[in-house]
């Protein structure tokens, strides 16, 4: 008997986030992650120079293999991925870094690879206590860093050049640069013990379009290269050593299915998306660089929710002509398909629409979005004009932004019908276009009522709306406990505006970056919502979650939330049933925690 | 010495892709180049990627930069296009 065949074989399956759509049936690859133990050594003074020597020549090989990472990277992955690796280049480069290793080996008289872990790690700390959550991510870019650094000195590399056909990667963690050293045009998917939606791993499947499931726990140190194994994203799950019968079945569940294309869609050959009780919900994208286009489709979003018109002024003070901006509204309307876009018109203060224009003490509330354009109508006709042409091409809408009562809906309305004429009288074509309001000002959401019988559709834009109705900037650290989206006058805004459009028979679109947080996207569809905006990529888990939780529910405990006093009692109360109703769904981390209790 | 308001514009604000832009631009000028965030004095080498990810630079932060050197005019005209033009960012991620 061999030494393979004694171990135990039978089929063990790992649940797990699926980051990156697909399925696989291949062989485990192990690629570990390369870590170093790193031991301390004491040197005598006349070392010394001969280490810091080292550490150099250590840099310039580190530097030589990020260089040509950076080129692979750039070739399979695009320069998009590629960028990843100029940051790294520029921390090895580092004086920060360099100097402080190298002082630590001339102070501590230690060697090399002790110095720089100890910098490292101080490094390290110093990220973990930022409070950005992307930048707090950064660390693992340094420790990638400090890893080449380290194998440079011990004069080893991991290689993994060249994969088989079915090769499926288990790795416990990949480092973005291990990710770009392996072969990726044979990868047929990866999967990693560590990991989340926003992992490098993640990015880069995605970007490969091969599946991977992250989170796996302890996948990696159960599994040999060369095992069976089987990569379900759909379902999160892999199965290792799978059985014959679980192989075939595999195969017959998935052969009616079209070729996994490597992104999460919703709804993909199942109709609409539902909540577990059949409530249609409606999932757009918010958008606003061309780049993000190609997104909407990956995403399975339908269509654009919001597209923030201002993004197109990418310098101050200047102003894009009618043709410029009808081509872009044109590519605007392509890519959003049947399901159309609407165009939130510039929500932007005076300095950045007109050259020259005065600063004001309070721009939040100053002469900005709808404001400015009624005070400058060339601005706002030029933008209408090109919209209304652009319709022509597809399903295009207007959304106002920052509008205070009807005062503001009736003079842009006015404005955008005496265009349609002129267009129509040059003979222009132009499209049939709706016309809605941004509810974001507290005055409007007290005067839903009759805003409603005046617009076409109402967006809930949460972000501004938070803002303005608890009077705290958002940019401004020290109130940043007094911004609460979960605060009950904002959940009681959610009810009131859309029980407004339901009495008017107009649709209400919920649009800020609140529903992104699956979470915050069932209190959401709990207060009334059906109809949800986001960030394009956050769409996919967005739509699971809500394809597991059922309306009536979510109603339940949107009630209980309204029935709170402070915000405080809301975080607490979302937190503590969303526990008890779908533990399965949500991790104790991805729950709001009660931050003044 | 020159000194300048700038502001982060990006939507991601100084993530790495940002900042390595940034640091690979005051890296060409013999100036040193400091930036230090308005709302709590946190202040970064501009030639240092490290230094400079530690401002946790979020969209809308509003930053003094400062240049001093023999072409401190020079760096300090390329670092406020740099921020206007949001880092030439046309990507989502």
């Amino acid at each position: 008997m061999t030494e393979r065949s004694k171990r135990d074989l039978s089929e063990e399956r790992w649940r797990g986030l699926g980051v990156s759509e697909g399925y696989v049936i291949g062989r485990v690859l192990r690629v570990d992650n390369g870590n170093r133990q790193v031991y301390r050594a004491s040197l005598d003074e006349v070392e010394i120079d001969r280490e810091l020597e080292r550490f150099q020549q250590a840099l310039m090989g580190a530097r030589q293999q990020l260089v040509a990472i950076k080129a692979k990277a750039d070739q399979e992955l695009g320069p998009e991925h590629a960028y990843l690796f100029d940051a790294h280049l520029l921390m090895l480069e580092d004086r920060n870094l360099r100097e402080r290793v190298e002082d630590y080996i001339r102070r501590e008289k230690a060697n090399a690879e002790w110095a720089l872990r100890v910098v490292t790690d101080d490094l390290l700390a110093a990220y973990s206590s930022v409070k950005d959550e992307y930048l707090r991510a950064r660390g693992s870019d340094i420790e990638d860093v400090a890893q080449r650094i380290l194998s440079a000195l011990t004069g080893n590399k991991p290689q993994y050049a060249n994969l088989a056909r079915d090769a499926v990667i288990v790795s416990a963690d990949l480092s973005p640069s291990a990710v770009a050293e392996l072969d990726l045009q044979h990868a047929r998917a990866i999967t990693t013990d560590a990991g989340g939606w926003t992992s490098h791993t993640a990015i880069i499947a995605r970007a490969l379009r091969i599946p991977a499931v992250v989170g796996l726990r302890d996948l990696y140190r159960r599994t040999r290269t060369g095992d069976m194994i089987i990569v379900n994203s759909y379902a999160g799950e892999v199965v290792l050593h799978p059985t014959t019968a679980t192989i075939t079945s595999f195969q017959e569940e998935f052969a009616g299915r079209e070729k996994p294309a490597g992104v999460a869609t919703v709804g993909r050959g199942s109709g609409p998306l539902r909540t577990s009780d059949g409530v249609g919900i409606i999932l757009r994208a918010n958008v606003e660089l061309p780049a993000e286009f190609e997104s909407v489709l990956e995403f399975g979003a339908r269509g654009i929710g919001l597209y923030r018109s201002e993004f197109l002024l990418s310098q101050e003070g200047v102003l894009l002509s009618e043709e410029e901006q009808y081509r872009a509204y044109v590519e605007v309307a392509q890519l959003a398909g049947t399901d159309g876009a609407t165009i939130r018109l510039f929500d932007l203060g005076g300095e950045k629409l007109h050259a020259g224009f005065g600063g004001e003490r309070n721009p939040a509330l100053g002469l900005r979005a709808i404001r400015f354009g009624l005070r400058h109508e060339d601005v706002l006709r030029t933008q209408v004009r090109a919209i209304l042409r652009a319709a022509s091409h597809g399903r295009l809408d207007i959304v106002l932004p920052m509008v205070s009562d009807l005062s503001d809906v009736r003079r842009a309305r006015a404005i955008i019908d005496e265009e349609k004429l002129r267009l129509a009288k040059e003979g222009s074509e132009i499209g049939d276009v709706k016309v809605g309001a941004m509810i974001e000002v507290p005055s409007a959401v007290v005067l839903a009522r009759t805003l409603s019988t005046e617009v076409d559709f109402f967006s809930l834009g949460t972000n501004d709306l938070v803002q303005y109705m608890l009077a705290v900037d958002r940019g401004n650290d020290e109130v940043s406990d007094w911004f609460r989206s979960l605060h009950p006058s904002v959940l009681r805004s959610v009810v009131d505006v859309h029980l407004a459009a339901a009495t008017a028979g107009i649709p209400t679109l919920v649009c800020g970056e609140m529903a992104s947080t699956p979470a915050y996207a069932v209190v959401l569809i709990g207060l009334g919502a059906t109809n949800l905006s986001m960030t394009p990529s956050a769409i996919p888990r967005v739509a699971r979650v809500i394809g597991a939780v059922s309306q009536k529910d979510a109603h339940t405990i949107a009630q209980m939330c309204l029935a709170c006093a402070t915000p405080d009692e809301v975080e607490q109360t979302v937190r503590e049933q969303f526990l008890a109703y779908w533990p399965q769904h949500f991790a104790t981390d991805s729950l709001p925690v009660a931050k003044r209790l | 010495m020159i000194e300048k308001r700038v502001t982060v514009t990006n939507r991601l604000g100084l993530h790495a892709r940002a900042a390595a832009r940034l640091v690979q631009m005051a890296n060409r000028f013999q100036s040193a180049v400091r930036l230090e965030r308005l709302d709590d004095s946190v202040t970064a080498d501009a030639k240092s990627i490290l230094s400079v990810l530690m401002l946790a630079a979020a969209r809308g932060t509003e930053l003094s930069a400062k240049a001093e050197g023999t072409d401190e005019a020079e760096a300090m005209a390329a670092l406020s296009d740099l921020f206007n033009n949001g880092f030439g960012e046309m990507e989502s991620d």
